[in-house]
C-alpha cells in the first residue's frame, strides 16, 4: 500500500466516519460541550482583530471550496474570461491573508495574555497550528501554483466525488506538488480532530434565528443617558 | 441502576464506532487488492499504449524520447526497470547513463508514471517482444489544419473543449497570454514547440502523457481539431512570444492580496469604533 492510498483514500474516510459518529455522540451524550468556548470576557480587543477577520475569512474561503466542489463547470465559465479569473483570484488571495493574519492575532493572544493562557487546553493548541498549515499551505497554493480557482475543478472536484461516491481516484491527487497534497490532506487531519476539539462549534450555527418568531429588544441605555 | 444502563448505551456506540471504522478500513484493502495486476505482454500493450507511445516508438525512430527498438540488448535489464519506474529518482542521483539521455533528449526528463514493479515488467516484456518484430509507435493521426486564433482561445478557455477538459491556462502560460499571465502550477509553454519538436508535440497533446495531465485530461481528451489549433497556437508563440518569468507575476499576486487584506481591516477599524464596551470594561477604566 502506498502513501497515496493510506493517506487520500484510506485516512478520509476514517476521518469523515471518526466527525460524524463522534459529533453525534458527544452532542447527545455531552451536549454542553459543543461550544466555542469563548473567552471574549477575559480579553476582547486583540479577540475582534483575531477572530473577526479570521471567522469571516474562513467561512467565505471555505464555501467557494465547497462551490468549486458543487459548481466546477460554472466556476471554469466563469473564469474563462482573464479578468474574472483575475479577480476571483485576488479577492480569494486578500480573503486568504486576511485570515491567516487574523489567526496569527489569534495565536498571538493565546500566548500573550495570561488570562487567556489559563484557560487555553492543549487541543486548543493543536487545532491553531493544524489551522496555521492550512492557511499557510493554501495562501502559498494561491501565489505560487496559480490559477487553484480553475485547476481545483478539474483536480480536487473529481477526487473529492470519487471519495463521496465511494470510487476512490486518490491517484488524482499524486503527482501535485507537496504543499498542495498538504494542504489537502490537513483538511482531512482537521475533519479528524473536529469532533475531540473547539471545532465542533461549526455545527452550532444558529440557523434557528432564520426562522423564530420575532421579539421586542428595548435598550434603556439611551433612555436613562438621557435622564441622567 | 440508570447509570448502567447508560453506560450500556454507550458501549453500543462505542461497538457501533469500531464496527463501522473496522468495515471502512475492509473495504479500502479490498479496492486496493482489486486493482488489476498488469503482468503479460497484453497487459503490456495497454499500458505502452496508454502511457508511452505520446514519446517512444519501437522501431519507429526517435519521438521525445529515445526509440525503443532492441533496448534490452543495449541495456541492463535491472537499469531499464528502474529507469521505467523511477526515472525522476535515477536523474537526481546523478546516474550517468541517466544523465546522457537527458542531455540527449533536449532536457526533457521522462516523468515519473507511477507504475509498479510489475508493471513496468510487462512493458519491459512487451517492448522486448516487439523489438524488430514490427513498429509499434503511435499511428500519427493525420491533423486537420490548425488555426492560431481558435488556438489561442482554446488555451485562455474562451472558447471550450469539445470533450469538457479543463482550459491550458489554469495551469500553464505562454508569453505575455493575458494582463498577468497564466497558471504557474505546470510549466511555462511559450516554447514547448521547439523543446518538443512539431511530431513530439503533436503526439503529446494526442496523449498527454504528462502524470498531473493523465489522471485530468483521461475522460476528457482533446479531438484532433483542437490538438491542432493549439499545435499551430504553440508554433506561433514559439516564434513570436517571449518567456516571462513566473515569479514576476507572483510579486503582483502578492502585492493585491496583501492590499485587499489591508482594506478588510481598514473596514474592521470602523466597526471597532462603533464596539459597545461591556459593563466590566466601564467599570476598570473608571475606577
Amino acid at each position: 500500500m502506498s502513501w497515496n492510498t493510506l493517506l487520500f483514500m484510506i485516512f478520509p474516510y476514517v476521518a469523515t466516519v471518526v466527525a460524524v459518529v463522534v459529533t453525534v455522540y458527544r452532542s447527545i451524550y455531552r451536549p454542553f460541550t459543543v461550544s466555542s468556548l469563548s473567552s471574549q470576557l477575559l480579553e476582547r480587543k486583540k479577540l475582534y482583530w483575531g477572530s473577526v477577520s479570521f471567522h469571516y475569512g474562513v467561512v467565505i474561503i471555505l464555501l467557494m471550496h465547497l462551490l468549486a466542489l458543487l459548481f466546477p463547470k460554472g466556476l471554469q465559465l466563469w473564469n474563462a474570461v482573464p479578468i474574472r479569473l483575475y479577480l476571483l483570484e485576488f479577492s480569494g488571495l486578500a480573503l486568504g491573508i486576511w485570515s491567516l493574519v487574523g489567526l496569527v492575532v489569534l495565536v498571538w493572544r493565546r500566548i500573550s495574555d495570561a488570562r487567556v493562557r489559563t484557560v487555553t487546553t492543549s487541543m486548543d493548541v493543536i487545532v491553531l497550528l493544524l489551522l496555521l498549515v492550512s492557511m499557510i499551505s493554501g495562501v502559498l497554493t494561491a501565489t505560487t501554483y496559480r490559477f487553484g480557482s480553475t485547476w481545483f475543478t478539474a483536480v480536487f472536484s473529481p477526487y473529492l466525488w470519487s471519495l463521496i461516491v465511494l470510487q476512490p481516484q486518490p491517484e488524482l491527487v499524486a503527482p501535485l506538488p507537496w504543499i498542495i497534497q498538504l494542504h489537502a490532506l490537513n483538511y482531512f487531519i482537521l475533519l479528524f480532530v473536529f469532533p475531540f476539539s473547539r471545532l465542533v462549534h461549526i455545527i452550532t450555527l444558529p440557523l434557528g434565528y432564520l426562522i423564530r418568531p420575532w421579539q421586542v429588544v428595548i435598550w434603556v441605555r439611551e433612555a436613562r443617558a438621557r435622564a441622567d | 441502576m440508570k447509570s448502567t444502563a447508560k453506560r450500556n448505551r454507550v458501549r453500543v456506540y462505542l461497538a457501533l464506532v469500531l464496527i463501522l471504522l473496522a468495515g471502512f478500513l475492509l473495504s479500502s484493502i479490498y479496492i486496493v487488492g482489486a486493482a488489476p495486476a498488469y503482468q503479460s505482454t497484453e497487459e503490456g500493450k495497454l499500458i505502452f499504449e496508454s502511457q508511452c507511445i505520446s514519446c517512444h516508438t519501437i522501431g519507429g525512430g526517435r519521438l521525445v524520447g529515445p526509440d525503443l527498438n532492441g533496448i534490452a540488448d543495449r541495456r541492463e535489464t535491472d537499469w531499464i526497470l528502474r529507469f521505467i519506474i523511477e526515472p525522476d529518482r535515477m536523474i537526481a542521483e546523478g546516474d550517468a547513463d541517466a544523465a546522457a539521455l537527458l542531455a540527449e533528449y533536449n532536457n526533457l526528463a521522462m516523468p515519473n508514471l507511477n507504475l509498479t514493479q510489475t508493471q513496468a515488467e510487462a512493458v519491459f516484456a512487451y517492448i522486448s517482444s516487439q523489438s524488430g518484430a514490427g513498429q509499434a509507435q503511435a499511428q500519427p493521426v493525420a491533423l486537420p489544419e490548425g488555426n492560431t486564433q481558435r488556438g489561442l482561445s482554446l488555451f485562455v478557455g474562451e472558447m471550450g473543449f469539445e470533450n469538457d477538459g479543463v482550459a491550458c491556462v489554469a495551469c500553464h502560460t505562454v508569453g505575455r497570454v493575458s494582463a498577468y499571465g497564466g497558471g504557474s502550477l505546470g510549466p511555462d509553454l511559450t516554447h514547448v514547440y521547439e523543446r518538443y519538436g512539431e511530431a513530439g508535440l503533436a503526439s503529446s497533446l494526442g496523449g498527454l502523457p504528462f502524470p498531473t495531465m493523465q489522471g485530468i485530461y483521461r475522460d476528457h481528451p482533446l479531438s484532433p481539431q483542437e490538438q491542432a489549433d493549439l499545435l499551430a497556437f504553440f508554433s506561433w508563440s514559439d516564434a513570436q512570444a517571449t518567456e516571462i518569468p513566473a515569479d514576476q507575476f507572483t510579486t503582483t499576486f502578492w502585492i493585491w492580496g496583501l492590499a485587499g487584506a489591508a482594506a478588510l481591516f481598514l473596514i474592521m477599524a470602523i466597526f471597532w469604533m462603533r464596539q459597545r464596551h461591556s459593563i466590566s470594561e466601564t467599570l476598570r477604566s473608571t475606577s
